[in-house]
């Protein structure tokens, strides 16, 4: 998969087919992959596919100039498609080369399952169904889904539909929805007040870093509400209170954009769990609208366009 | 004076003591992120777990948010109430030797460059309990930036780590008239000492990460303009904030009014160069570029603050490369900066 990767990445760049590639390199520790943004056919030799490959690359295409051919996960083509249907990208503007993906390793569970920190550790691998741990020269065997990323478990399209070139035979959707709904329905158990203590907790120790925001491809206002001043509706101040606002605003803002990547959980340094937030306000969508983000090319946007019926059920 | 040295076991005990005349702070996780948190009087399982916090200790003495004082609008103007002050002595116990290096840098600007008040009453009453490494991280570089695992010069007291003991070395006046007024201590043997000198060669060795910064400050000057170097530098940077929050050397701020009908209060919060909004000005931003940011906080710390202060801002922590969403790594970065006779003019 990845030999195919590089050829037709490096061809896309000398036929002049597009300007950049956007994949990913070896990172500069263990078990991490870096996104690669390239122009120079010869970069395309480090470009890899493996279950490290975290980010959704899809938040790059906002900030560049030109066509561009990107490596898309499933879930990094949801997103390319929201922001098509938002007008932000033009389809014919991007080459999509789709990577069948079989999830994700999360390392925060595999340094809970292991016992050790992530650099600690000799090795990680795959076979199947089965993921191996090397530590201090010892096999530790674990089952996927204790693995792979909350969101990896609730993928619903681990093959992009929407692709230019196919790397590799799509895989089908595995979805372990209950696990990967665990948090969020422990949250849903809870009474009203002690799910607000529990936030109150958490985003205490928010320290408005906006790495949620800015990993966010659904993220792309050119002006984030958090930094208006006139009228400022929020403190930027990391108050609980002002921290708490702000993400509810922001899951507001991307609903019927995100498409549940996982991103803002996965790289906030304080371990807020976000995509409890994220994953709560996906349902939402779906069950008032009937409508999940990134899946249908041809839909329109669901927040942003407008329907004459719908006025009959607003304005009664 | 032979070092002192305490076991391992005895610590709860050492910090129970201390906390009579200290507000005692060590790495906790019970905010849900590894920091610096004051010690709860019982929970020593730092012991186990502990490399390095999150969130570096500066956020004592410069918290991510404090208020600077309320205002009142009355009929004559403002009155303005200054904050409570702060009597608290603080004992920070188990600052790793990078972070108490990166105090000393930060004292250089709230103390050296301006005198910052709110800063210095926090620092200057404060003790600092260094505690060795033994288990550096794969993205730590300290011995590439003048310190080491180790290091006792920027702490009063410095703990190393010699199986079942710790040994106590006294740095500064302030840590050995803390010592001297400890009781439960044990004397040291020329065995612990070479224990000591042991556990401190073999932690060094352990910090795999080299970064050569000769001649960083020149390299720096002479690409300030290279804007193909900085843009393709920069091309995987997401502009968010956390390489700078979290940084141990890091210092800029923002001020925030809030004001509620007359009354008000004056917010100082952390902020980073690396935000678009860091530099905005009425009539333009100098540093609308995404690349501009990043020069400018690479070369704060490898072109600027050598200018300033005769010292590079970093000292090889690593949070920055681990933290980061996309692997942006400080170290590659200053390892590619053009040398002089290529940099573009």
């Amino acid at each position: 998969m990845e030999q195919k990767l590089r050829q037709e990445a490096k061809a896309l760049l000398e036929q002049n087919k597009v300007d950049w590639i956007i994949g990913f390199e070896p990172g500069s520790l263990k078990f991490t992959a870096t996104p690669l943004i390239t122009r120079d056919k010869n970069d395309t030799e480090r470009l890899i596919i493996n279950p490290f490959i975290v980010n959704n690359l899809a938040d790059f295409l906002t900030g560049i100039k030109g066509r561009v051919g990107i490596v898309a996960k499933g879930c990094d083509s949801r997103s390319i498609i929201s922001l098509i249907q938002d007008n932000k990208i033009v389809r014919e503007d991007v080459v999509i080369l789709a990577v069948p993906c079989p999830g994700l390793i999360d390392l925060v569970k595999i340094e809970r399952l292991a016992g050790k920190d992530r650099d600690e550790l000799d090795d990680i691998s795959r076979d199947g169904d089965k993921v191996t741990v090397t530590v201090d020269g010892q096999k530790k065997e674990f089952a996927i889904n204790q693995t792979l990323f909350d969101h990896c478990l609730a993928c619903e399209l681990p093959t992009p539909q929407e692709y230019d070139i196919l790397l590799g035979e799509p895989g089908p959707p595995a979805p372990e929805l209950e696990v990967s709904g665990q948090n969020i329905a422990k949250l849903k158990e809870a009474l009203p007040a002690e799910r607000w203590e529990f936030w109150q907790n958490e985003f205490s120790r928010c320290i408005r870093c906006y790495a949620c925001r800015n990993a966010c491809p659904a993220c792309f206002c050119q002006r984030c509400f958090v930094e208006e001043t006139e009228p400022q509706w929020v403190m930027p101040v990391p108050r609980w209170q002002d921290n708490l606002i702000f993400q509810i605003i922001r899951n507001i803002h991307v609903a019927g954009r995100c498409t549940d990547c996982g991103e803002c959980e996965r790289v906030c340094p304080v371990n807020i769990p976000l995509r409890s937030l994220a994953r709560e306000m996906y349902g939402i969508v779906d069950e008032l609208f009937s409508f999940k983000s990134g899946m249908d090319k041809e839909a329109l946007p669901l927040m942003a366009h407008y329907e004459q019926e719908e006025a009959e059920d607003l304005f009664k | 004076m032979a070092d002192k040295k305490v076991g391992k076991k005895d610590i709860a005990g050492l910090l129970e003591q201390w906390s009579q005349q200290f507000a005692v702070f060590a790495p906790s996780k019970e905010s849900g992120v590894a920091a610096m948190a004051e010690w709860d009087g019982k929970d020593i399982s730092f012991l186990d777990w502990y490399r390095n916090t999150v969130v570096p200790p500066k956020a004592i003495f410069l918290p991510p948010m404090e208020e600077l004082f309320r205002f009142q609008k009355g009929k004559e103007g403002y009155n303005i109430e200054p904050p409570p002050k702060d009597k608290h002595k603080r004992l920070i116990f188990g600052v790793r030797p990078c972070d108490a290096r990166a105090m000393a840098i930060l004292d250089m600007t709230f103390e050296q460059a301006l005198e910052d008040p709110y800063y210095l009453s926090r620092r200057k009453s404060a003790i600092l309990v260094g505690l060795g490494c033994t288990n550096p991280c794969e993205s730590c570089f300290c011995t590439s930036m003048g310190t080491s695992p180790t290091d006792q010069t920027n702490v009063d007291l410095m703990l190393i780590d010699i199986g079942d003991d710790f040994l106590i070395e006294e740095v500064t006046a302030k840590g050995k008239e803390l010592i001297a007024k400890t009781s439960g201590l044990k004397g040291a043997t020329k065995e612990d000492e070479a224990k000591a000198k042991q556990a401190k060669e073999t932690a060094y060795n352990k910090v795999t990460r080299k970064l050569d910064t000769e001649g960083i400050k020149d390299r720096l000057l002479a690409s300030f303009d290279d804007e193909e170097f900085w843009e393709k530098t920069a091309a995987k940077c997401i502009s968010c904030g956390i390489c700078t929050l979290l940084c141990p050397t890091c210092y800029c701020f923002d001020i925030n009014d809030e004001m509620v009908k007359q009354e008000g209060t004056r917010f100082r919060s952390w902020d980073s160069c690396g935000f678009p909004n860091y530099t905005k000005m009425p009539m333009e931003n100098p540093r609308q570029e995404k690349w501009r940011r990043v020069r400018q906080k690479v070369c704060h710390k490898y072109e600027f603050y050598p200018m300033t202060f005769n010292v590079i801002a970093c000292t090889g922590c690593g949070r920055c490369i681990r933290l980061c969403p996309v692997n942006w790594d400080i170290t590659q970065v200053i390892e590619s900066v053009p040398a002089r006779t290529e940099a573009k003019k």
